[in-house]
């Protein structure tokens, strides 16, 4: 079982590369990322990653990267170590840590879903499945199972949603990759029996395609003792 | 201990007393332990019923005790209502007479923040391997054991459904309505402060219980969820398990927590919680009492196909469309059957589906057309719908419905509605009292046989046979 570092457990909540490198060890659908620590490691990296890229501030101190100018889409080539500059000058003025940028590739549009789980006081860990991204607080989309579930819980929690025609293909377009949110739900349920540090997940958004799937950002809250 | 306490999980005893001793029971009519002897007695209980109060005064001519140490035969059940804190010495005082469940009817535990008493109750019945049922509880009915050991309404009108409630104003109100509506429990109990017995332990009492048909149960908040969820899992293959969660919004659920000390949980995970272990959720007490009423005296649908027969065209599609609204699919009736149909009504009918028998429809056509719909294997639920006309007689008519329906023994599930005036509810009286069950307006029906349809689903889903049907034939409603 993959365990939780020390330093982790005292900030109470994962950075992102650290809930990422989680969801890879369940064999949760992540893409490739480079942490890097320098405006030169960040051409080197990105090139090698490919564009266009999403950057993203690492620091212990910032939860919601966006809130804090700590995220920057679409970046190319030519722009990558200004963003890079950019983000260390944002947190050296407001006092935040800086670890460095976290770069990924830019994942192509989809239906943007999220996948969730908390402990409840009175039923411990649940899952939440719903329509994702921006529209989760809009629409509440959303639908709830307590864990561990089975491959039926998770196949209702995807029919349950008002969105599940457009998830299953709806005039003409074709349908999403409804076996691989199936795989992912029944990832996340084992991930959040296991672990029972974990008190919070927001996988969110994960990105739906014709195939396969990509979880864009992981955020963890880890339970305060 | 007597291992026979835990074998039996204490409950069967509670439920199933040969004695019963009431712990302060009183002369006084308006005190509850008045009341507690009081409806013992009318309720024709055939056990030995032993007061005992202070004094030792004769409670309703019967012969009282000091204390159930002075009580000369054996004791099951103990019901104590003194004031909370004699309950500790009491309950310890039953414990060595050896009396195996109590029913602490006091208030002034947990509910009021007096933890520490609660828990000397709980430590008390541990060393004596008693169950306890409270404290802050009305009391409990059980039908086949004509006990009613409660402090409310003395009479309860029998029948298969057990009735499970947090609340205890809301319990004895409801021991009124099982009068008022025809609706027949077999149990009512009331929950309290949970103490020992919980939710759980009376659910796994009632999913092996031959004398109920579906459990109604009304909680603010599950003691341990997991352990809920684990016993209805297991009930809702035996039988529907139909609940009532309080504290859906933000108001509701701080009002909850003030009433039995008890935090209510998030209620979109009890709304998932409940879907996922085969508990049907209903929306208010109407709902809730309307399914269980048709859950208890009706076997549940054997294929899909659901038909409505009605005298009337609108009626017929109000039904229609609530049906499709809550998964009931309405279709075309075939061919053949259809042509049988049509000697039944006058040329301007309507045989598809809804069968409209039209206004002129009589006892005889009503009779047929219900023996037709039972008859013919493709049909799985039938809704009878009558609209009162001025030239035919809704009692008859009902008495036509059920003779119908006795003749084929009704294997599928049958609802009614008859909509009208004062006649038309006294043929709903007929109809639920030869275990029809009739509604005033057919979209309850319908909610009602909905439900019914869910219920069988989960069951099939999980792999369960229909209790009352052969498998293969249950197997034909889609999961």
């Amino acid at each position: 079982m993959p365990k939780i570092k020390d330093v982790s457990r005292e900030r109470g909540w994962l950075l992102e590369p650290e809930a990422k490198e989680l969801c890879r060890e369940y064999g949760l659908p992540v893409g490739e990322w480079a942490v890097v620590r320098g405006p030169e490691e960040a051409e080197i990296e990105g090139g090698r990653l490919g564009y266009p890229l999403a950057a993203k501030i690492v620091s212990p101190d910032v939860v919601h990267k966006s809130d804090v100018g700590g995220v920057a889409l679409n970046v190319d080539a030519a722009s990558v170590g200004d963003v890079f500059r950019r983000m260390k000058a944002a947190a050296e003025e407001s006092g935040y840590r800086f670890e460095g940028v976290l770069l990924e590739r830019m994942a192509p549009p989809g239906i943007e879903t999220i996948i969730g789980a908390k402990r409840d006081p009175q039923f411990g860990p649940v899952l939440m499945f719903g329509l994702g991204g921006i529209f989760v607080e809009v629409f509440k989309d959303v639908s709830f199972r307590v864990a561990p579930i089975d491959r039926g819980d998770a196949e209702e929690m995807i029919s349950e949603l008002k969105a599940y025609p457009v998830l299953k293909g709806i005039r003409g377009r074709k349908p999403s990759d409804i076996e691989g949110i199936i795989d992912a739900l029944l990832k996340v349920s084992r991930m959040v029996t296991e672990l029972e540090e974990v008190k919070e997940i927001d996988l969110n958004p994960v990105i739906v395609y014709e195939k396969g799937s990509r979880i864009v950002d992981a955020r963890m809250i880890l339970q305060t003792r | 201990m007597s291992d026979r306490v835990f074998s039996m999980s204490g409950l069967e005893v509670m439920f199933s007393p040969r004695s019963i001793a009431v712990v302060g029971a009183s002369k006084n009519p308006k005190k509850i332990g008045y009341e507690l002897v009081s409806n013992i007695l009318t309720g024709g209980y055939e056990g030995k019923l032993y007061p005992v109060n202070p004094e030792g005064a004769d409670v309703m001519g019967l012969k009282s005790y000091t204390s159930v140490r002075q009580i000369p035969g054996e004791v099951d059940l103990a019901v104590i209502a003194v004031p909370a804190a004699y309950v500790p010495d009491v309950l310890m005082e039953c414990g060595e007479k050896g009396i195996k469940a109590a029913l602490i009817i006091s208030s002034g535990f947990r509910e009021v923040g007096n933890l520490d008493l609660e828990e000397r109750l709980v430590q008390t019945a541990r060393k004596y391997g008693m169950r306890i049922l409270g404290p802050n509880i009305f009391g409990l009915y059980y039908a086949p054991s004509k006990m009613n050991a409660t402090f409310g309404l003395s009479r309860v009108f029998p029948g298969r459904i057990a009735f499970v409630t947090q609340s205890g104003a809301l319990g004895i109100a409801m021991m009124g309505w099982t009068n008022l509506y025809r609706i027949g429990v077999s149990a009512v109990v009331s929950m309290g402060n949970k103490a020992d017995i919980e939710e759980a332990d009376v659910l796994d009492f009632f999913s092996e219980d031959r004398n109920t048909g579906a459990v109604l149960m009304y909680i603010e908040g599950a003691k341990d969820g997991r352990r809920l969820l684990d016993s209805m899992r297991r009930s809702s293959l035996k039988k529907p398990v139909i609940v009532l969660k309080s504290g859906r919004t933000g108001a509701g659920a701080s009002a909850a927590s003030s009433h039995t000390g008890s935090l209510a949980g998030s209620d979109a995970v009890y709304d998932a919680a409940f879907r996922q272990c085969g508990a049907l959720r209903a929306s208010d007490l109407a709902q809730a009492f309307d399914w269980a009423k048709l859950m208890t005296l009706q076997p549940p649908p054997l294929n899909d196909n659901c038909l409505i027969i009605t005298n009337g065209g609108g009626v017929g599609v109000m039904a229609a469309d609530a049906c499709e609204e809550s998964g009931v699919p309405i279709r075309q009736l075939p061919e053949d059957l259809q042509l049988e149909f049509k000697r039944l009504m006058p040329v301007f009918g309507n045989s598809k589906n809804p069968v409209d028998l039209t206004g002129q429809a009589y006892e005889e056509s009503y009779a047929k057309s219900v023996e037709l719909a039972l008859k013919d294997p493709r049909i799985g639920s039938v809704i009878v719908l009558y609209c009162q006309t001025a030239i035919t007689d809704p009692v008859s008519i009902a008495k036509a419905i059920a003779d119908g329906c006795e003749a084929h023994g009704c294997e599928k599930t049958v609802v009614t509605s008859f909509i009208g005036g004062t006649q038309c509810n006294e043929a709903m009286q007929k109809l639920d009292e030869r275990g029809m069950p009739s509604y005033p307006i057919p979209e309850r029906a319908v909610s009602a046989l909905a439900a019914y349809y869910r219920w069988q689903r989960y069951r099939l889903k999980k792999g369960q046979p229909s209790p009352t049907t052969s498998s293969q034939a249950a197997s034909q409603v889609s999961p």
